[in-house]
């Protein structure tokens, strides 16, 4: 199957599998998921063609996370070594926190102590959730998350659901909220967050940094509601996940909708006839 | 102890009613299972593995890693109940450590471990059923869960038993045949058409090698057709899944892959 | 059963959750709701009798949820020169696939079959749910029968999932018959040698009796044939016994059914009861265990094994439900299998 330009016209999707010859690699470029080998350009992986001037590259339909810097990700901590911690992102390999790159207790600006180096499970301790973003990449490809900032950090009030990484697109914010009072953190990992709404004004503040609060484990006080609604917008994530959906704002926004008018308990999203509902339903809107 | 029952009547038909090159019935299934990354479920006649693939991840011992690619880890298991005679293997059992250790170099050269350095890729076997072909079927369904969690792979791994019967070459055979017949399974990539694999446990004449070689080279083409389409079904399955919910993400798409590089340099 | 870590908000929030009014789960379940329970039986084709079970899979591309396959095989054992006992044993043994616990080594994993086996075979090979037909012949041969449990996931609950797939096997395992014989040596000078012929009688020569009495087969036989090579066989005695499991999940003020392996991480104390329900008998506890961290008072048990009991009979009634229902398909499967042809 040689390919040249006319066969990528827009909006088809072409699909390959390992091993098979895409194009002569005088006229392409290779790019991810793809090789050469005698002059051919040869996908390695299963998935889309995808075609950026003289670039081919290979979509992985379904695959690990793969960081690119600017990323947002929700981790879990895995382990606590000398000054940084390793951070499970659903990738090839843990990604690296460096205490350099944490907000410390006292103020942005406060310098690092040595005391903070032995202290360093007051910050996040292994099983511990947050919320980073990538802010490089070492020479092997591990990435360094960074949580400069005072929307990142530990995160407490919600549970945790995952779905497979190719499903979350680059938005341009990933953290939404809805109307039901949850706020949803959509990790590029897969990693998605569902909590309760942490209102603006609590956030910010940077001149009162208060340790207690960013690094404490102990969660607010959330009403039975809230409680359903992040229930229910779990299992809204989950539906969409097991259909393979890719998740946006929007369609978020009007799958709970759909949920709320059925009037139904929330576990009655666990039924796959529901579920199946939901999908058609909100496929039709959008 | 032989058995009664003619390999290859007169008429050319073997005892299960195949003719002397027929494969038997293929089947591969590649629906998720537990959390595996990759998971493929491949049955030819009434042997079946099931095999589910993890990583690449993080390795569970640092020192094992290497640096430059990723390590392999084949771990296979073989159900009591899976052959007509039940059997309790251990993990160490002999038989047991030497398939996966074919499975094991079977694939190291085909997947690209370099892309994945330090981290480890798990390959968990599960024999659910053996009726002969036992090493095939472990190959060919761990070369469709490796392509199923997406771990870039230089081809499709396919593997094919054969043995002589007198001066016939007979292709995928069955328990009772195995049991019979000197056997030798070959696994091919068949782009390049280079032999990743060729087993041999009995004694075997060499021309009589080279013919029932090339045939079981001519079956994993055949194999491979088999293994493409379930492939594709499944691939075409999750992208028509997935335009179904979105609204079109052109823009997003070429800025990304415009930024090309392997390794990030840093 | 497997560590996974959760973070301490994490195990907060479904705490909290839990003990708030009314109680909300996870997943939006009652407390007492099982997940989706999907059963198969016969899917071992080499086994006596096999079902694949699975608690709480997503559909379609969700996967997940707790797997386990269960068989078992007959093998016939010596009494008298073997380990066979008279009247045939049984003996479990659960695997666990490294698939389900990913981030274990095999050693954590060999510490986690050999838990689960330890209870399956005690609570199983009882002598009070030993089926009536295990025996071949008295004091010489007899029945073993293996049943091997394989976890190939696990998210939660896996010890409910192991006593119903154990069960749902149990239930599915068909003895063959075997008929006893003996061979009889023609008496001496009563002519020509059929000494090796294959006579259907038993008793003593000299006796006069005629070679149609068989009263004394059994007795005095010293092996057995299967009459028919084909027949799958009886049913294997005991079906109305075999246990089904309930785990609870202790919480301070109440408890709660099948958790999710979150749930588990979050409340650790879990009773394990096993209870068997034979028909016009009233119903035994079989196994009990508490697990984890934690203390439990004397009434509090007691209560505890009361409503246990109510919730394994619900389970009870829905497996065996079930399991008829699986019957009915393969036997309509079978039937119109063979009325296409």
């Amino acid at each position: 199957m040689v390919l040249d330009d006319e066969d990528f016209a827009e909006g088809t999707q072409k699909l390959t599998c390992p091993g098979e010859p895409i194009t002569s690699s005088h006229a392409f470029m290779r790019g991810h998921g793809t090789y050469v080998d005698n002059e051919e350009v040869i996908a390695s992986v299963a998935g889309t063609i995808e075609r950026v001037n003289k670039l081919i590259s290979v979509r992985a339909i379904r695959a690990r996370y793969s960081p690119e810097v600017g990323d947002l990700v929700v981790g879990r901590i895995t382990e606590v070594q000398p000054r940084r911690w390793k951070v499970d992102a659903n990738s090839r390999q843990d990604a690296v926190l460096m205490l350099s790159s944490v907000n410390l207790p006292g103020g942005v600006q406060r310098r690092k102590l040595e005391s903070d180096e032995l202290q360093m499970r007051t910050f996040f301790e292994e099983g511990d959730l947050l919320v980073a973003e990538v802010q490089a990449f070492f020479a092997d490809g591990v990435m360094s998350l960074h949580t400069r900032s005072l929307r990142y950090g530990k995160l407490r009030n919600g549970q945790l659901i995952t779905v497979p990484p190719a499903l979350i697109r680059r938005l341009k914010s990933h953290f939404i909220t809805l109307p039901c009072g949850v706020d949803l953190i959509l990790g590029l990992n897969g990693y998605i967050w569902v909590s309760k709404h942490l209102k603006q004004n609590e956030q910010e503040g940077e001149d009162a940094f208060d340790a207690e609060a960013v690094y404490s484990n102990r969660n607010d006080d959330i009403d039975d509601a809230t409680r359903a609604a992040i229930s229910r917008v779990s299992n809204i994530i989950r539906i969409l996940g097991a259909h393979f959906v890719p998740l946006t704002d929007t369609l978020l926004l009007d799958a709970y909708e759909w949920a709320v008018e059925q009037e139904g308990g929330v576990k009655d999203l666990l039924n796959s006839d529901i579920g199946d509902a939901l999908v058609s339903a909100v496929a039709a809107r959008s | 102890m032989s058995s009664r029952i003619e390999i290859l009547n007169d008429g050319g038909y073997r005892s299960d009613g195949r003719r002397q090159y027929e494969l038997r019935s293929i089947d591969i299934d590649m629906s998720p299972q537990g959390t595996a990354d990759g998971c493929a479920v491949v049955s030819h006649g009434l042997t079946q593995v099931q095999v589910c693939v993890f990583g690449p991840r993080e390795a569970r011992k640092r020192a094992e890693t290497l640096h430059d690619r990723a390590v392999l880890n084949v771990e296979v298991g073989v159900l009591p109940f899976s052959a007509g005679e039940r059997r309790r293997r251990g993990r160490a059992d002999r038989r047991i450590l030497e398939l996966a250790a074919s499975i094991k170099s079977t694939f190291e050269p085909v997947i690209q471990t370099s892309l994945y350095p330090r981290s480890q890729i798990d390959i968990f076997v599960s024999v659910l059923a053996q009726d002969g072909g036992l090493l095939q079927a472990c190959i060919n369904a761990t070369s469709v869960a490796l392509a199923s969690a997406g771990i870039a792979l230089g081809d499709l791994v396919c593997a094919v038993s054969g043995g002589v019967h007198g001066t016939f070459p007979l292709l995928d055979l069955s328990a009772l045949e195995e049991g019979d017949l000197p056997n030798v399974t070959v696994a091919i990539t068949p782009r390049s058409g280079k032999v990743t694999l060729v087993t041999l446990e009995t004694r075997l004449h060499v021309d009589r090698f080279g013919e029932v070689f090339a045939r079981a080279c001519e079956a994993g083409r055949v194999i491979h057709t088999e293994m493409r389409r379930a492939v594709r079904a499944r691939t075409s399955k999750l992208v028509d899944a997935m335009g179904a919910g979105t609204k079109g993400t052109g823009e997003e798409d070429v800025e990304r892959d415009v930024l090309m590089s392997e390794i990030n340099d840093f | 059963m497997a560590s996974v870590s959760l973070s301490k908000a994490e195990k907060s929030f479904i705490q909290t959750s839990l003990q708030a009014t009314p109680p909300l789960r996870a997943d939006g379940r009652a407390l007492l709701d099982y997940r989706t329970v999907l059963l198969e039986t016969g899917v071992a084709s080499q086994a006596n009798g096999s079902a694949k079970l699975n608690v709480g899979k997503a559909p379609l591309e969700g996967g997940g949820g707790t797997e386990v396959l269960a068989a078992t095989k007959l093998e016939v054992e010596d009494v008298e020169n073997g380990d066979g006992l008279d009247g045939g044993r049984i003996v479990c043994a659960v695997t666990c696939s490294p698939s389900a616990y990913p981030h274990l080594s095999s050693n954590a994993l060999d510490e986690v079959q050999y838990d689960l086996t330890m209870i399956l075979h005690q609570t199983i090979s009882h002598q009070t749910l030993h089926p009536k037909n295990l025996g071949i012949l008295p004091k010489k041969k007899s029945w073993l029968l293996n049943l091997d449990v394989v976890v190939f996931a696990d998210a939660g609950n896996v010890l409910d999932a192991i006593f119903m797939a154990a069960r749902a096997a149990l239930w599915d395992t068909k003895v063959p018959r075997t008929r006893a014989i003996q061979y009889q040596a023609k008496k001496a000078g009563s002519g020509t040698g059929s000494g090796d012929m294959d006579v259907d009688s038993g008793n003593e020569p000299g006796h006069g009796l005629s070679g149609f009495d068989t009263r004394d087969m059994a007795r005095t036989a010293a092996d057995f044939e299967l009459p028919d090579y084909w027949d799958e066989g009886e049913v294997l005695d005991g079906r109305d016994r075999w246990p089904v499991c309930v785990t609870l999940n202790v919480l301070p003020s109440h408890h709660y059914l099948d958790a999710t392996t979150p749930e588990e991480a979050s409340t650790p104390l879990k009773l394990h009861l096993a209870f068997s329900f034979p028909t016009d008998q009233p119903c035994h506890l079989q196994a009990l265990r508490l697990l984890g961290p934690g203390e439990l008072q004397l009434p509090q048990l007691k209560t505890l094994i009361a409503d246990g009991e109510k919730y394994a009979k619900e389970l009870f009634t829905a497996l065996e439900s079930k399991l008829r229902d699986e019957d009915l398909r393969r036997n309509v499967k079978a039937r119109d299998k063979f009325a296409s042809r």
